[in-house]
């Protein structure tokens, strides 16, 4: 076991200095001086020189690359030019909003996959079931920022019942706050349910065909104790794998969320990072989405071991 | 209606067209939609006025029978804009999904053919295919400017793993049939065994692999027009369009409503489409749908 998260902890650090190494190079491919388009074209040579240096710009790219890699190693991502503070401190800041979305929408999304699933295998015939392939399909195809739209347009604009946009933390005011953070999460929890109950529904038809059902029914457990005992704990398995594997579509739709809501997560900076062209802030945001969603894996598979001794070993 | 018959049908030569129709309904239904939302888009521009047409008398109209969607702020006809969009939306889609879908298979057919480079292609793939696409597109459109050719690079890499993985675990059962053996004995070259008998092979797959992924293209390209990270106006996209109405929310939720809609309608018809197909070349996909009707009487 601990071997095993040995393993895992070794990829994480492999992945983050790939990512990291390719972003480096990529955004220093970029043709013009860094220096320059920040400053304009009013700018002195000295205010250029003293940038270059700033951003780690002189020497040769190898030189640069090394210089910027033991920062890294050592823990400093470099300096925000647009905020003028440290990238972690930059990051630590916009966290909590971008935490506060991916955690309650996915675990309420995940709630409401068990319950609809459970409701569909425990009563096959009726409507419920009937609907939930359908409706799913159609839950996966609706864009996200659209579906944001209409959400605020006809609970924000037409409705009055939440505000339009807005964040407040939750720790500091929650009267304020849940309102606010009503809106976003449903958005986001749309597509994740639609995704982990088609996961889910599959998970239990594929459980239907085993022979221990069989047994199951030879010494008299009805259909109800059935589905219950034998194929939901079973069938949700794979929902939980699903929940790590969404984490980059989660992520890809919390970028778009917080910048319709104006929420001022890590989306909306890395967004305006690009905006404002400011480097250090793109390579430090984009490096630390890369390492939560190994981290997320992480924590999934070992989760996903500890109930499911079968893959323990692997 | 059991699945077995299904695979007879498309084993066997072809039988009549009606009892194909009636079994495979909403593969039927769904295909002719798509179909039609292409031949539409495809024809609608050249009837219609030019998108880019400005009238600034006619600004922020409602719907009306002159102007079936309405006007935007430079009082362009929203129903040609919508047309051409369309256009460039289901152009752009195809487009991310043949390349990520040729390039996976290339990449599939190598990594399951020889062995020993596969394994580490894999690995390399699997990395990357973690990676938020979103967030990638970002990167694209910092280092090469937002517009066409960085959402294709974005969302082609990100898409490329999906059909290598599936292309590959095919690979791998095909080069150990008899006859790809018999290929080898026989003086074949590696590359020609490959594409003269494995390729072939996986061609079926690639085909449901291209409908499937070209759903969440249409998705991705939705998101990041509307990002202003793909394809920028004075071209009309769905997406974009999302976004030019998103200030007139308000007084115009149509400018959001329509083409928003159009996305989601393309990409609901595809993915049903493509999950019937799915059911032609995966056992697994096949044995799910027959439990499917068995218990909740769905038509496949």
């Amino acid at each position: 076991m601990l071997l095993v998260i040995l393993r895992r902890l070794r990829d994480l650090v492999l992945v983050l200095f790939v990512v990291g190494t390719t972003l480096f190079f990529l955004l220093r491919s970029i043709p013009g001086d860094p220096a320059q388009v920040l400053l304009g074209t009013k700018a002195s040579p000295e205010q250029l020189a003293r940038l270059r240096a700033d951003l780690g710009l002189t020497g040769p790219k190898y030189e640069q690359y090394f210089h910027w890699l033991g920062n890294v190693v050592t823990g400093d991502f470099g300096t925000s030019i647009h905020y003028q503070e440290p990238v972690l401190r930059v990051i630590g800041d916009h966290i909590a909003p971008t935490l506060t979305l991916a955690i309650a929408s996915t675990a309420i999304s995940f709630l409401l996959t068990v319950l609809i699933v459970s409701w569909a295998a425990v009563a096959p015939h009726n409507w419920v079931a009937r609907l939930v392939n359908r409706v799913t399909q159609f839950g996966l195809a609706l864009p996200e920022f659209w579906l944001a739209l209409l959400a605020v347009y006809v609970f924000a604009l037409y409705l009055g019942w939440f505000p339009t946009s807005g964040y407040t933390p939750l720790y500091s005011d929650p009267v304020t706050a849940v309102p606010q953070l009503v809106l976003p999460v449903a958005v986001l929890v749309v597509g994740q349910t639609a995704f982990f109950t088609i996961t889910m529904e599959e998970g239990v038809l594929g459980e239907l065909s085993q022979p221990y059902l069989r047994t199951a029914r030879a010494k008299g457990l009805t259909e109800r104790r059935i589905a219950i005992l034998h194929v939901l704990p079973n069938a949700m398995l794979p929902v939980m794998t699903t929940v790590g594997l969404n984490f980059a579509s989660l992520i890809g739709g919390v970028v778009v969320i917080e910048s319709i809501f104006v929420i001022p997560g890590l989306g909306t900076t890395l967004l305006d990072a690009v905006y404002a062209r400011d480097f250090p802030l793109i390579q430090g945001v984009v490096m630390f989405i890369a390492f939560l969603f190994v981290a997320v894996n992480l924590l999934v598979d070992l989760a996903y071991s500890l109930v499911n001794p079968k893959v323990r070993v692997a | 209606m059991t699945a077995a018959v299904v695979t007879k049908a498309a084993a066997s030569p072809p039988r009549r067209w009606s009892s194909f129709a009636r079994r495979n309904r909403t593969l039927v239904v769904t295909g002719a939609l798509i179909l039609a939302i292409i031949v539409l888009v495809m024809v609608l521009p050249l009837l219609l006025t030019d998108p880019n047409a400005t009238e600034p008398s006619r600004r922020l109209l409602g719907p009306s029978m002159d102007h079936p969607m309405g006007t935007d702020k430079f009082g362009r006809d929203l129903f040609s804009r919508w047309a051409s969009a369309g256009r460039v939306s289901i152009g752009m889609t195809a487009l991310i999904t043949i390349c990520a879908v040729s390039l996976g298979t290339f990449i599939g057919l190598v990594a399951g053919y020889f062995v020993r480079v596969g394994s580490v292609i894999m690995r390399i793939v699997d990395a990357w295919m973690a990676f938020p696409s979103i967030i990638l597109a970002i990167v694209f459109a910092v280092v090469i400017g937002p517009g066409m050719l960085s959402e294709l690079l974005a969302v082609t890499i990100i898409f490329t793993p999906y059909t290598a993985r599936i292309i590959r675990s095919r690979t791998l059962t095909l080069a150990a049939r008899t006859y790809v053996k018999a290929a080898r004995v026989s003086g074949m070259g590696p590359w020609k065994t490959l594409a003269v008998h494995v390729l072939p092979n996986t061609l079926p797959l690639a085909v449901v692999q291209c409908i499937l992924l070209s759903a969440g293209a249409m998705l991705i390209d939705g998101t990041l027009s509307f990002l202003g990270l793909g394809i920028s106006p004075p071209t009309a996209t769905w997406g974009n369009m999302v976004a030019d109405g998103r200030t007139y929310l308000q007084e115009h939720p149509t400018m959001v409503l329509f083409p928003g809609l159009s996305i989601a309608i393309f990409v609901f018809l595809l993915n049903l489409a493509g999950g019937s197909l799915r059911a032609f070349v995966d056992p697994r996909a096949r044995l799910l749908l027959d439990q499917r009707r068995r218990r909740g009487k769905v038509r496949a």
